[in-house]
This record gives C-alpha cells, sequence and structure tokens, in this order.
C-alpha cells in the first residue's frame, strides 16, 4: 500500500505536460499570406514532403510572413510610441498549405509556434481572388485559433503589412487589429471577425465580405473599401462610401459615413452623417419570382455647412434635405446591389431571408448555394429611404 | 436501505439537474442540427419531452416504492430472477454511460485544452476523482451537487446572454424544417443525454417526503431543459446550420466567439472549460454512484466503499475501447439510443405490470370481501 502511494505521488513531481512558460513560446500575432513566386518550389526545403516522392496539394505555393512577438519587448500598459527596438521578429516561408508553411517556419524558429495570440490575418488580393478556402480547414481545425481574430485584404502584398511600422502604436499587428475594431465601434464597417466570416461562407443564402485595407503613405493604413465574395472567392470591392450603403443593406445600426447634400433651396452643400439606422427587408414572391423590398430608415445629422458664404439653416429646409439624403442613399444603395448582382454576389444575405421565409419556394427552387447566385444575378429588388434629421450641432444658425 | 432520509426537495431536484447537464452540452447543437436543420431547437423541445415522459415514469414507480430503487423492486415486480437478470443490464448501461463520458471529457479536453497531455491521465484522473467522492453517503453525495449547481449554471447563462449580440434570428427560421423519422430518431438522440436523470430511482428512497419527488423532477427538466434549449438556440443563431455541422463542439466555439465587454477576456472558452469540468465531474460522479448502489443492492452487499475502487479498473477499460474520435460519437450515438430501452422502455414496462398487479390484486380483494 504504502509502494502504491509512493509511485503515484511520484508520477505527479513529473509535473504538467503542457507547462510553456512565455518566453519558451514563438507566440505569433500577425500572419500575412501572398502567392509565392514562381521559383518558390526551389525555396522550399524538403521539411514536410520529399521533393516529387509524395502527393503535393495542387494549387499555387503561398508564402507566409509572420510577426512572432519578442519576449520582453511586448509594453504593458500605457504605451510610448515608436521605440528604437522592435518589439516583433518578421519571419516568412514558403509553402503548399497554411500548416505546411508553418511548419517550415517551426523549423526557423527555436521556440514552439503558439497562435493562441493571434489578433489578425491579412491576405493579399491576389491570392484572394484566387479563393480562400484553403486557408480555413486548418484554421477551423486548430483549437488555438480565435474566432474573434479579425480577416482582411490587402491591396499590397501582405508581407509589407506585416513590416509597416505605424507610429501610433509599438506592435504593429495589435495597432492594425485594434484598427479593424474601432472602425466597426465607429460605424465605418460592420462587424467582422473570422468566425462571423465562416459562418457567412457555410450559410446557403449569403456571400461573404472582408475589409480592404490600402497602404497610405509610409506607415499608415486605409480602410479602402470592402471586398466581397462569390463563394471563396474575391470577385470585387467597393469604395469606401459604399460600405456604409452596405450597412444599410444588412442592418447595421450603428451609422458612420456621412455626404455632401444639395438642397435646391440652399446654396451650399452640407455634410450629413448618418447616425442610425433601420433597416427591414421583405422577401416576398411576386408571380413566382423572387422580389426583395429594402426599407431603410435613417437617424442623421448636419456636421458641417459648407460656409464660403454666409448662411444659415431655416426650418423649412431640414424635409428638403432628409429627401435628398434619402434619394442619395437609395441610389447608391441601389448601384451597390446592382454591381454585386453583376459579380453574383449576394453580401447582403438576402438569399437567407427566402431560406427562411419562404422555405417551400427555397426547397423547391433554390437549395444550393450555387443555384441561389444564379437566381440573385436577376434578382428584382426594390429600396425604400427615409430619413429623419433631428440635430445640427450647436452652432445655432 | 440504512440511509437517513435526509435528502430534501431542492436537493433532489439540484442532484437531478448537475446529474443531466454533463459532457452532452458540447456536441449538443451538432445532434440537434444534424437532424433537424433549421429545426434544431424543435428537435431538442421533443427530445425534452421523451426525457421527461421518461423522468415522470421513474419517478412515479419510485414514489410507488418509496423505500426501494429499481434494482429492489423489480424483483418485486418481475419476480426474483427476471429482476436481477434485468438489473444486470441497468448495472451494465450505467458502468458503460460513465466510461464514455469520461472518454468523452478526455477527448475534448486533450484535443482543446491539454494538447500534449495523455489522454489516459485525463480519463483516469476524472474517474479517480469521481471514484473518491463515490464513497460518500447519500447525504454528503447530494450536499456536493448542490454545491456545483450555481457554478455550473451562471456561466453558461453569462456566455449564452454576451454570444447574444452576435446573433442572426434569420438562422433559426424555418422552425419546422426535417422529415418526421429524422426528427424522431434526432430527439432520442437528444433524449439519451437526459439519461442522468435515472438517479431519481436512487434519491427517491433517501428523501425526507418523497411525495414530493414529482415536483423535483419537473423542476429539474425544465431548468435542464431549458438550459440545452436556450444553447441550441443561441449557437444555431449565431453560427448558422452549415457552419454547425463543421464543428465537432458548437457550444465550445460558442464560448469562444464570446468575449467579455471592454476586452477584459477576449475569449471565454478557458472559463467554460473549467465549469464544463465541473458539469461532467457531477455528472460521472452520479452514474458512478448510480453503478456501485446498484451492484451493491444486486448482490446484498453491506457496504459500497470497497467496490468503488474495484470498479475502477473495469470501467477505465470500457473507457479506453473506442479507437478514435468518429468512433466514440458513433458509440456513443447507439449506446445512447439503446440506453433508452433502460432509462425510459424498462421503466414503463415495469410501471404497466405493477399497475395491473395491483389491479388485479384490488380485484381479488374486494371478491374475497
Amino acid at each position: 500500500m504504502l509502494l502504491l502511494v509512493i509511485t503515484l505521488l511520484l508520477s505527479l513531481i513529473t509535473g504538467c505536460w503542457d507547462s510553456r512558460e512565455i518566453e519558451n513560446r514563438a507566440t505569433i500575432l500577425a500572419i500575412g499570406i501572398d502567392n509565392a513566386d514562381s521559383n518558390a518550389e526551389e525555396k522550399e526545403d524538403e521539411i514536410n514532403h520529399l521533393n516529387g516522392k509524395i502527393q503535393i496539394p495542387e494549387g499555387r505555393m503561398i508564402e507566409l510572413t509572420v510577426q512572432i512577438a519578442i519576449p520582453g519587448r511586448i509594453p504593458l500598459g500605457p504605451q510610448i510610441g515608436g521605440g528604437e527596438k522592435s518589439p516583433v521578429l518578421v519571419v516568412r516561408a514558403v509553402g503548399h498549405t497554411l500548416e505546411d508553411a508553418l511548419l517550415n517556419i517551426q523549423q526557423e524558429v527555436a521556440t514552439e509556434v503558439f497562435l493562441g495570440h493571434l489578433r489578425l490575418i491579412v491576405l493579399h488580393e491576389e491570392l484572394a481572388r484566387e479563393g480562400v478556402g484553403r486557408f480555413t480547414d486548418y484554421l477551423r481545425r486548430n483549437p488555438q485559433i480565435r474566432r474573434t481574430a479579425s480577416l482582411v485584404i490587402s491591396k499590397e502584398k501582405a508581407s509589407e503589412y506585416m513590416e509597416i511600422r505605424p507610429e501610433l502604436e509599438r506592435v504593429p499587428s495589435l495597432y492594425l487589429a485594434e484598427m479593424v475594431d474601432s472602425l466597426i465601434q465607429m460605424g465605418k464597417f460592420p462587424p467582422t471577425f473570422i468566425g462571423m466570416f465562416w459562418s457567412i461562407l457555410s450559410s446557403k443564402g449569403q456571400d461573404a465580405y472582408l475589409p480592404y485595407f490600402k497602404i497610405k503613405g509610409k506607415s499608415n493604413i486605409q480602410i479602402n473599401g470592402l471586398a466581397y465574395f462569390k463563394g471563396d472567392k474575391m470577385v470585387g470591392k467597393t469604395q469606401p462610401l459604399q460600405i456604409g450603403s452596405f450597412m444599410a443593406g444588412i442592418g447595421a445600426k450603428q451609422g458612420g459615413y456621412g455626404v455632401f447634400i444639395k438642397a435646391p433651396e440652399m446654396e451650399q452643400v452640407v455634410l450629413v452623417r448618418a447616425v442610425k439606422r433601420k433597416t427591414k427587408v421583405k422577401a416576398s414572391l411576386k408571380n413566382g419570382k423572387p422580389y426583395i423590398l429594402v426599407k431603410v430608415h435613417y437617424e442623421s445629422e448636419i456636421e458641417e455647412v459648407d460656409s464660403t458664404h454666409p448662411s444659415h439653416i431655416k426650418k423649412e429646409y431640414l424635409p428638403s434635405f432628409e429627401k435628398e439624403f434619402s434619394r442619395e442613399a437609395s441610389q447608391s444603395l441601389e448601384k451597390l446591389i446592382a454591381e454585386t448582382k453583376e459579380s453574383k454576389s449576394d453580401i447582403f444575405g438576402f438569399g437567407e431571408h427566402f431560406r427562411a421565409k419562404l422555405p417551400k419556394y427555397w426547397n423547391k427552387q433554390v437549395k444550393t448555394k450555387e443555384r441561389w447566385q444564379d437566381i440573385y444575378e436577376n434578382l428584382s429588388c426594390e429600396v425604400e429611404v427615409s430619413t429623419k434629421i433631428r440635430r445640427t450641432g450647436m452652432k445655432a444658425k | 436501505m440504512a440511509d437517513s432520509k435526509e435528502v430534501t426537495t431542492v436537493q433532489a431536484a439540484t442532484i437531478l439537474i448537475s446529474t443531466i447537464i454533463g459532457v452532452g452540452v458540447l456536441p449538443l447543437p451538432l445532434f440537434a442540427v444534424r437532424a433537424g436543420e433549421t429545426g434544431a431547437p424543435f428537435i431538442t423541445l421533443l427530445g425534452i419531452t421523451i426525457a421527461a415522459f421518461g423522468l415522470f415514469i421513474v419517478t412515479k414507480l419510485g414514489i410507488r416504492y418509496s423505500d426501494k430503487s429499481i434494482i429492489t423492486y423489480s424483483e418485486e415486480i418481475l419476480g426474483k430472477w427476471l429482476g436481477r437478470f434485468f438489473s444486470l443490464f441497468v448495472i451494465m448501461f450505467f458502468a458503460i454511460l460513465t466510461a464514455l463520458a469520461a472518454r468523452e471529457f478526455g477527448a475534448v479536453v486533450i484535443t482543446a485544452v491539454l494538447l500534449e497531455t495523455p489522454l489516459e491521465v485525463t480519463v483516469l484522473v476524472m474517474l479517480l476523482l469521481a471514484a473518491i467522492s463515490a464513497r460518500n453517503t447519500m447525504n454528503t453525495f447530494a450536499y456536493i451537487h448542490n454545491f456545483y449547481i450555481p457554478i455550473i449554471l451562471a456561466p453558461v447563462l453569462i456566455i449564452v446572454a454576451l454570444s447574444l449580440k452576435n446573433a442572426n434570428f434569420l438562422n433559426v427560421r424555418p422552425f419546422l424544417s426535417s422529415n418526421i423519422e429524422d426528427s424522431f430518431f434526432g430527439a432520442l438522440t437528444i433524449a439519451a443525454l437526459f439519461q442522468g436523470s435515472f438517479i431519481m430511482t436512487l434519491i427517491i428512497p433517501s428523501m425526507k417526503n418523497p411525495k414530493s419527488a414529482m415536483k423535483a423532477s419537473w423542476w429539474a427538466i425544465f431548468i435542464s431543459g431549458g438550459l440545452y434549449l436556450l444553447l441550441v438556440l443561441a449557437t444555431v443563431a449565431i453560427f448558422g446550420v452549415e457552419e454547425i455541422k463543421r464543428l465537432y463542439w458548437p457550444t465550445l466555439e460558442l464560448a469562444r466567439t464570446t468575449s467579455l465587454p471592454g476586452n477584459v477576456l477576449q475569449r471565454l472558452d478557458v472559463i467554460f472549460i473549467s465549469v464544463w469540468v465541473i458539469a461532467v465531474f457531477t455528472t460521472i460522479f452520479a452514474t458512478y454512484f448510480l453503478t456501485i448502489h446498484s451492484v451493491k443492492q444486486l448482490f446484498r452487499l453491506q457496504d459500497h466503499k470497497m467496490l468503488a475502487y474495484f470498479m475502477l479498473p473495469f470501467i477505465f477499460i470500457l473507457a479506453m475501447v473506442p479507437q478514435n474520435i468518429v468512433q466514440l460519437y458513433d458509440v456513443i450515438k447507439v449506446a445512447g439510443r439503446a440506453g433508452l430501452l433502460v432509462t425510459i422502455i424498462y421503466p414503463a414496462v415495469l410501471f404497466m405490470i405493477d399497475v395491473l398487479k395491483s389491479k388485479r390484486r384490488k380485484k381479488g380483494e374486494s371478491k374475497q370481501a
């Protein structure tokens, strides 16, 4: 009995199998994925497969650029911008798949690669147009990946985003991730994170969308529009202002974009900004054909009056502004719908409305995502917009 | 039974709730969605109804024989040998149920949290814990469950509430969407997740007031069923049916998608996993307790304490039988549905025979008089 107790106790002193100290982890904060050069195959060493001996996946090779946090250099608490030493290490590798490339990176890094703090994945546009489905499998399978990480599309090569040094924050990838979060909070972009992207990607009646980034100047990054997908392939991008229209289409509450409005009664233009909106989508069948009615209601305020010559807003002008704003908004939304129709990309999720509300029609006529994309191309659609301007700011006139 | 009768109605209800809520919460939405697409909440409701029916019968029987458990009164109803024969099935089934729960627990833990820890260790530690705790008496058993119940319920409710901000209620419509056959089998799988409620047969003999057992049963089904329904609704509304089909443990993903406001905690799966470990422990503890007490009663033993360790190797070996996770879930599905024979059909048959017998007895008495 005593012997038994001793052996049991002995087994305990070996400690925890999974204990890894922070400094023994290569914590990856961000990943950038690009298409590899054509000679990449020669660059890859024989780590996960022997050349020519084992079946390798078809499709172009990818180049992975990762930011690894350097222990001790990540500041805690309030941050003083841009120190001399970079808090991150940038490592690159090529591979046939995501895991293949990550294992190649592991081969170069002494400590174990850890993905639990991954905040951002940047995909190059060129690669996104060829399809992103090939990356989702690994990311879904890996228990370390957070579903709340951000996924963005970049105009430039994704590797450039990994090397950029923003002035506002010491850790570049955190700056980028924070940017996505605050854009969502300010109403500049609808809520998006990788888990949501997956859900939409697998749903039958909606196509996915992602933020589209562009580098401005030396170290600034701009949200330059919305990349929309057909299936897992990116098929187009919108202008930044159209993101506002898109948010109206899907019914995101938070408004953020403003437009110049010119009312006939007034000579100057005024900048009206959407504050809140409410969207109702009605799906119905007209003569057996699907028909969508989108009703959007805006709550807005006037933010600026172009004041090259003196003027003030009269009470009677407001309805006219409202009308103009509604007209602009509905035109812009119609244009966006038309553009996505052309690419057969139902980012608004109108198909989901049919699936949910008209199951009989859906089961008989549609059933698959591909079929819905075809129907969406010729979907008849109407937009109604109403606006209320509630405030005009602190200026009395 | 020599045990003092001290279990209150509230305690009985909490034992049932914490026994029902167990490993099953993780794959529950997947089971429901596989069977019913967007009708998953409806399937769950159907499953709850079937489970409630089973628990109703077990409780009813228990009240009729308020001093005995199913092991002892089955001998009275079916005759000594037939009753013992079926009791063997009950014991075997709950041994298997304990083993499968421990194994499923181990599988989740080593895939999601402790990647390097051997499966055997996680399973063995959990079983050992259950075995040590199962040495206690019925009263301690009741206290342990009572103690853990708020820790199990509160965090799950908080996670569901916080996650709902990403919900899209188009995802749960249409409410009915699969054929009757699929719905029925799906509902059986869901009902199988409630099998822990069979523990009621062991609680009733120790209750202060066995007549109020029915009340405890209803509350238990209401609360645990409500929680299950809420989880299915939330996961389907957030992920959508198609996404859930691609996830082994949608409930865990729900916790991973949810963050506390203000970036205090960016993912709640850590909290959820620790709560879930407790929930699994209470379930395994209860089924283990049920198994050894049934053995004790079947063989008319005086003490159940040594039996707790004696059963351990058998259950551990049973837990190690499935070769991989795919096989594991196949076994769980089959064992769960087959188990309904033990936990619902068998008591139902007992109940019917008993009612017929007592009627005949009454007739006989009235003829004599």
